[in-house]
């Protein structure tokens, strides 16, 4: 049998304020296989973007494992953690989180230049910078690369974010409410996008969402409430 | 190792953020502030520590008692390793007052006036000389070349070299005199006593040197201008001391400079046998002692200061052994000994200025950090993205301090190239400054000086630069550890 791309076992993450300990996942078990797309509801406060933070490495557990593959990733010392978020995970933002100072094209580079020096970086540029054009292609703009992210509407924002989020083909994208700061034909066209790179691309889609809709369109609904998975 | 886009981004920051152009002025003024400043103050404290050494000689023995004899000590110091020559000195104070009432309407003043100049009211250092031994140990040809040149550069007239050291006539040598037709047209300018013709005269008078910053004072330059000198002497010392004061006429004989004002202002030469016959020790009498109070010593070129101090030890030694017996111990010293306290105060002044730049340098270093520390508060979202796309917590940093690094690379490559040009080209902005507003950066009359001295040293600019980037380096390190300690979740959530 095929390992899971992500899985959460048994994790537990909780919040110190002052001595009181605030409990946000309370023993999660979730696996996400590849292409496979999953969708986390509950409400607000149920520790889904909690989990999704703990599951992209971003956050550590207080308990439990964090597992890419089948491998116990979340003991893994910072660096090698954060090469293996590089490698392993795209994610995509409610608030796209695109650095103000870069053009869409730059942003999307960005995501080249992790885990490598400097100098290999230079050697390779060339390449880098089609290969972010082409994936800037990919997602319909080709047309506004030079433009900086106040430049561009809410959907071009977030499919630089999504670009940028698949260049260094990762094998799972997690999306934090990716269609919560658009309008719904803008939210459509976006979420078609992203279902069709996840399907093209064979990726573990795992969708923290409020939509029940859009939570329809995963193959897989997971159900949170109060830090745990109810259903 | 950083990941490459901590450069990346670091450069794009600097390139959309203007604040970071005040990181950058502060390091470009103080980089420039410091090499310029030090610059001059290098090529003032090298100028003065040249003039010092150019009116000193290699080995001064002093300390000695009253009574010491010269050829004594000549023939002592002769046989010790390394030593090339030897000049007694005498020194004496006195007073020298123009014999004939001067053309510039001043009246001769009394010593009792107030005179901060130390020059117009005639007190002096005599110090007596043997010239062709002096000129042996000493810069003395020198400073008779370079006495009128420091005139001829600063006032318009005829400044004539003195002739002393020159005259087929050794006995004339030896008393410094001007030529005799010189001392019958000083006679009659002054209404003195003189032959009709000139030829007739026979030149009496010993001659005298003065410096030129007391020549420059007085404002006159005839040759043989008749002065007297006055000095005093005494005898007893049982409880009936007497004050005795002993007189000579003597003719002006040109001026010298030694390039170090204490001494081009205060000193004045005259010959050793002359001062010692005022003070009693007639050269004539066969019971007379040759005085001195010091003897000058030139030592062989190319000694090292190691082999210099053990030949001053060695004189030390053999000069001790030469006096007589119960004197107080005598003093050999080197050039800078002779003039250690001017010396030690010019060096500790250079020091406070060092570290009033280094302070300048700080402020400098202040502004790169409050700018960077102002970066990482305003970029906490970056920070959480650069973090959320695989950047490690190193290379996160590493963005803060390439633009640390940046800031001070640029900052300084522009202070080193505006404080070179500024250095290169100062006297030219002085003369500029002076001519269309009358303003004056460096008054160089203050320090006698014909050009601001500036001088730039390679390893203090390389020690500017390297210093202006590894304290750049240091600052940018703290809002660099800041950023990388930042939790990517909290940074993301900040609104």
């Amino acid at each position: 049998m095929t390992p899971a791309a992500l899985e959460a076992v048994a994790v537990t993450k909780h919040y110190r304020l002052g001595r009181q300990e605030i409990p946000v996942l309370r023993g999660i078990d979730l696996a996400v296989a590849a292409g496979e797309s999953v969708a986390l509801l509950g409400a607000s406060g149920a520790g889904k973007s909690t989990l999704l933070h703990v599951l992209g490495l971003l956050d550590a557990p207080s308990g439990g494992e964090v597992r890419y593959d089948g491998r116990r990733v979340d003991d893994l010392p910072v660096r090698e953690r954060a090469a293996l978020r590089h490698r392993h995970v795209g994610f995509v933002f409610q608030f796209y989180h695109l650095i103000p100072e870069l053009t869409a094209l730059q942003n999307v580079q960005l995501a080249r230049m992790m885990a490598i020096s400097p100098l290999a970086y230079w050697r390779g540029r060339k390449q880098a910078r089609a290969e972010a054009e082409a994936m800037l292609a990919r997602v319909g703009l080709q047309e506004r690369m030079r433009h900086r992210p106040a430049e561009l509407s809410g959907g071009e924002r977030q499919r630089v974010a999504i670009a940028r989020a698949l260049l260094a083909r990762p094998r799972a994208l997690l999306a934090d409410e990716p269609t919560g700061n658009l309008d719904s034909h803008t939210a459509s066209g976006v979420v078609e996008l992203m279902f069709e790179v996840a399907r093209q691309d064979g990726l573990a889609l795992l969708l923290v969402t409020h939509d029940e809709e859009l939570a329809r369109r995963c193959k897989r609904t997971v159900r949170m409430k109060d830090g745990r998975v109810v259903g | 190792m950083i990941d490459a886009f901590s450069p990346f981004v670091a450069w794009r920051y600097l390139l959309t953020r203007r604040i970071n152009l005040l990181a950058v002025f502060g390091v470009t003024f103080a980089v420039w502030a410091i090499l310029l400043v030090d610059s001059v103050f290098t090529g003032f404290v090298s100028q003065i520590r040249q003039d010092v050494r150019s009116s000193a000689c290699d080995l001064m023995v002093t300390d000695l008692p009253h009574d010491a004899g010269y050829e004594r000590l000549a023939a002592a110091i002769a046989g010790v390793e390394g030593v090339a020559a030897t000049a007694p000195r005498l020194r004496h104070h006195g007073l020298l007052l123009p014999a004939r009432q001067r053309r510039t309407g001043i009246a001769d003043q009394g010593s009792s006036q107030v005179d901060f100049d130390h020059t117009q009211n005639g007190f002096a250092l005599l110090v007596g000389i043997d010239p062709e031994r002096e000129a042996a140990v000493s810069g003395l040809r020198r400073w008779l070349d370079r006495g009128p040149d420091e005139l001829a550069q600063r006032y318009p007239g005829d400044f004539w070299r003195s002739p002393v050291l020159d005259g087929a006539d050794a006995g004339r040598r030896a008393r410094m005199g001007m030529p005799d037709e010189d001392e019958w047209r000083a006679r009659r300018r002054a209404g003195l006593p003189h032959e009709a013709r000139s030829e007739d005269q026979r030149g009496a008078w010993p001659g005298v040197l003065f410096g030129w910053q007391r020549v420059r004072q007085l404002g006159w330059f005839p040759r043989s201008e008749p002065f007297d000198v006055v000095c005093a002497s005494f005898t007893g010392g049982d409880g009936s001391a007497a004050l005795h004061t002993h007189s000579l006429r003597v003719g002006f004989a040109g001026c010298f400079a030694t390039g170090s004002r204490a001494v081009d202002e205060g000193m004045v030469l005259l010959p050793i046998e002359t001062l010692r016959t005022m003070l009693g020790q007639d050269a004539a009498d066969p019971a007379s002692v040759d005085v001195v109070t010091d003897v000058a010593v030139r030592l062989r070129d190319g000694l090292s200061s190691a082999a210099v101090a053990t030949t001053a030890a060695a004189i030390r030694a053999r000069v001790q052994a030469a006096l007589p017996a119960g004197a107080g111990p005598c003093l050999v010293a080197d050039w800078q000994q002779q003039n250690e306290t001017f010396l030690s105060a010019v060096a500790h002044e250079q020091g406070m200025m060092q570290f009033v730049l280094f302070v300048v340098m700080l402020v400098a270093a202040f502004v790169i950090y409050a700018t960077l520390h102002m970066m990482v508060v305003q970029k906490v979202k970056d920070i959480g993205i650069l973090a959320a796309i695989g950047g490690s917590p190193r290379s996160v940093g590493g963005v803060f301090l390439v633009s640390g690094l940046a800031v001070a690379l640029v900052g300084t490559a522009l202070g080193l190239l505006a404080g070179v040009l500024s250095a290169w080209n100062l006297n030219a902005a002085n003369e500029w400054m002076f001519a269309n507003f009358q303003l004056e950066l460096f008054p160089r009359r203050l320090f006698d000086l014909r050009e601001v001295p500036c001088r730039l040293e390679p390893s203090w600019i390389a020690t500017v630069a390297a210093g202006a980037i590894a304290l750049a380096v240091i600052v940018a390190a703290v809002p660099s550890r800041q950023a990388a300690r930042m939790h990517p979740v909290l940074c993301l959530s900040r609104e």
